[in-house]
């Protein structure tokens, strides 16, 4: 574990060593800074109106929060292949990756050292955000549960892209191609259950039961199911274990 | 300290080690020498554990590489032929990061520091120190690549190229350093460069196409491969058969033609083992009448061993050293 740990801590330090962790960090900020203020500006509109005895009162979780949240899974979709790209393609095109195979470490050591290296850049960000939270909070009264839940939600979800981002680095020498086939197949499995709009029941069910958004809807309304948790653990799980295939793979051929 | 028994990689169809079977004592230090693509860093890379071997054996440190591969690491220190850096660190955080996943896990975090330090010192990288290792010359990083190969005070040290790109102050001192690890650490290095596997190594691994073909001290491969003693003589020819006479001198048992010019040539004698045929050479020239101009024994370097052995692996020691013949020749026009 000390192994993972110190090559987490060289992962996080090699995001903000180059240009790429802060603008990344800066980007996700501002485009959910963006939608927050939209999201907010329209709900003070609304809540003005329905305050002048137009329809029920509005509820902040409801109508900000939640729908807050779906959007931030798009940002996230964009956002986390440029982390995960260069975790294992950038090793070997550099010979890095040398220094890490001929260490005493394993290959666990090594992909939950890169996981968690790259989920520690991701939750800063997702951290960074807590400030626009801040402020619902210092003016309004918004359910602090839905919130955890959302974030809680955010964090598995993103760490399923990081996981899959991670496997598809460690099948290529070329980070561009790491970043765009990681973005195509998280696309994948957002669009997945619409796939299941003509299918039969049954394939609808599993076509929807992978689609990773569909988890995370439960999460934006404060809700924590294990179901959900089971699924985005275990595809978690079934990456990284994806990943020390591939790995060992590339080590037989060389 | 090293043992290898049978290794054989393929790539594919590309079968890049062949066979291979050496040892390495302790303490030792071994030159692995071949010309590119020879298999050399495929071999360091099976003794490392960064890949596995199609087929045979490796035990480094008393621990196999495949069956063991973290004890046999924790006891080996390995320089890549390229530098395995990091450009966004600094070459301290670099080396610390390299301790950390080195060094035994119960080293306290000054230990850690003072060794960093102390290996920087000793690989003359100390005034890089805060330097990205991006923005490092060819020779440092190669330095880098060493202090890092070393960090962790290694049983056994398997340097690819340790000297490739630095400069000949900087290879000096590299040499220097890793004589210094004799007796202490069992070295395996691979070079080009022959007069260093002289200067440095105690042994040679000659290898050609994946195959070893010679393993010998350096001063015993040239002795066994000089065989016949050659002798190079450049005589005045005006007025005399000089090959004829060349040839009636007792001992004598071959003559060559090395390098023709305008009324003088060079041959090259061979003679019987163990006999001096020089001061018979000279009379027999000067008695005919013509001038010696030139004699000079022909010593085969250790690039000519190298050259005979991976390029014409059909001739058997002791015969005719072309090579040599070559570089006499090319020599005399200069
Ligand atoms: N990853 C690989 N895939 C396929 N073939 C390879 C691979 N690595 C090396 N080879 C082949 O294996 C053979 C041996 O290569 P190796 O790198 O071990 O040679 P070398 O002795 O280190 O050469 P050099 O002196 O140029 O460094 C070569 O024919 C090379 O083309
Ligand atoms: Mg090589």
């Amino acid at each position: 574990m000390r192994n993972a740990l110190a090559i987490a801590g060289k992962e996080l330090r090699g995001y903000f060593a180059s240009p790429i962790g802060w603008v990344i960090c800066g980007l996700f900020s501002l485009i959910f800074g963006w939608f927050f203020y939209t999201y907010l500006e329209y709900f003070v509109r609304n809540s003005m109106q329905s305050d002048m005895g137009q329809g029920g009162p509005m509820n902040i979780n409801l109508s900000l929060i939640r729908p807050l949240f779906s959007n931030a899974t798009v940002i996230i979709l964009f956002v986390l292949p440029s982390i995960t790209m260069r975790t294992y393609s950038e090793e070997k095109r550099s010979g890095t990756i040398e220094l890490l195979l001929t260490s005493p470490v394993t290959d666990w050591e090594i992909i939950i050292g890169k996981f968690l290296g790259a989920m520690g850049l991701y939750c800063s960000m997702l951290a960074a955000t807590m400030v626009y939270m801040a402020i619902l909070f210092a003016y309004g009264q918004p359910e602090w549960k839905p919130l955890v839940a959302g974030y809680l939600g955010l964090v598995l979800m993103g760490g399923c892209f990081i996981s899959m981002g991670l496997f598809i680095s460690s099948l290529t020498k070329n980070q561009i191609i790491a970043g765009i086939a990681t973005f195509i197949a998280g696309l994948m499995f957002w669009v997945i259950n619409w796939l299941g709009d003509n299918a039969s029941p049954t394939t609808a069910a599993i076509l929807s039961y992978l689609s990773i958004t569909e988890h995370f809807d439960d999460f934006a309304k404060g809700v924590v199911d294990t179901k959900h948790l089971i699924f985005y653990l275990s595809f978690i799980a079934f990456g990284l274990f994806l990943t020390s295939k591939s790995v060992d793979t590339e080590r037989w051929k060389g | 300290m090293i043992e290898v028994q049978h290794l054989t990689k393929r790539y594919g169809p590309v079968t890049a080690v062949d066979d291979i079977s050496f040892r390495v004592e302790q303490g030792e230090i071994l030159g692995f020498l071949g010309p590119n693509g020879a298999g050399k860093t495929t071999t360091m890379r099976i003794l490392t554990g960064y890949m596995p071997a199609t087929d045979g054996k490796a035990i480094v440190a008393g621990f196999d590489v495949f069956a063991k591969p973290i004890d046999a690491k924790a006891r080996t220190g390995y320089l890549p032929e390229t530098p395995p850096l990091y450009p966004d660190m600094t070459v301290r955080e670099y080396l610390t990061f390299v301790a950390k996943l080195k060094m035994p896990k119960k080293t306290t975090a000054a230990d850690r520091r003072a060794r960093v330090e102390a290996i920087m010192k000793k690989t003359f990288v100390d005034d890089m120190a805060a330097r990205h290792c991006g923005k490092l010359s060819k020779g440092y990083r190669q330095r880098v690549g060493l202090a890092q190969a070393l960090i962790h005070d290694p049983e056994v040290l398997i340097l690819d190229e340790p000297t490739a790109g630095l400069d000949p102050k900087q290879i000096i001192e590299t040499r220097d350093l890793v004589r210094s690890l004799k007796g202490d650490h069992t070295v395996v290095l691979s070079t080009h460069i022959l007069p260093e596997v002289a200067q440095t190594c105690e042994r040679v691994v000659i290898i050609n196409k994946g195959r070893v073909v010679a393993v010998d001290t350096p001063e015993n491969l040239t002795r066994q491969l000089r065989g016949s003693s050659s002798l190079y003589v450049q005589v005045d020819v005006t007025g005399g058969d000089a090959h004829a006479t060349l040839r009636s001198v007792p001992g004598v048992t071959k003559v060559d033609v090395a390098d023709r010019h305008e009324g003088f040539v060079g041959y090259e004698l061979h003679a019987e083992q163990q006999r001096d045929v020089r001061r018979d050479v000279a009379r027999a020239i000067v008695d005919r009448g013509m001038g010696l101009l030139e004699m000079r024994p022909m010593r085969m370097s250790l690039e000519d061993i190298f050259l005979q052995l991976t390029t014409n692996e059909q001739s058997a020691p002791g015969e005719a050293p072309t090579p040599a013949g070559q570089a006499a020749e090319g020599g005399s026009h200069a």
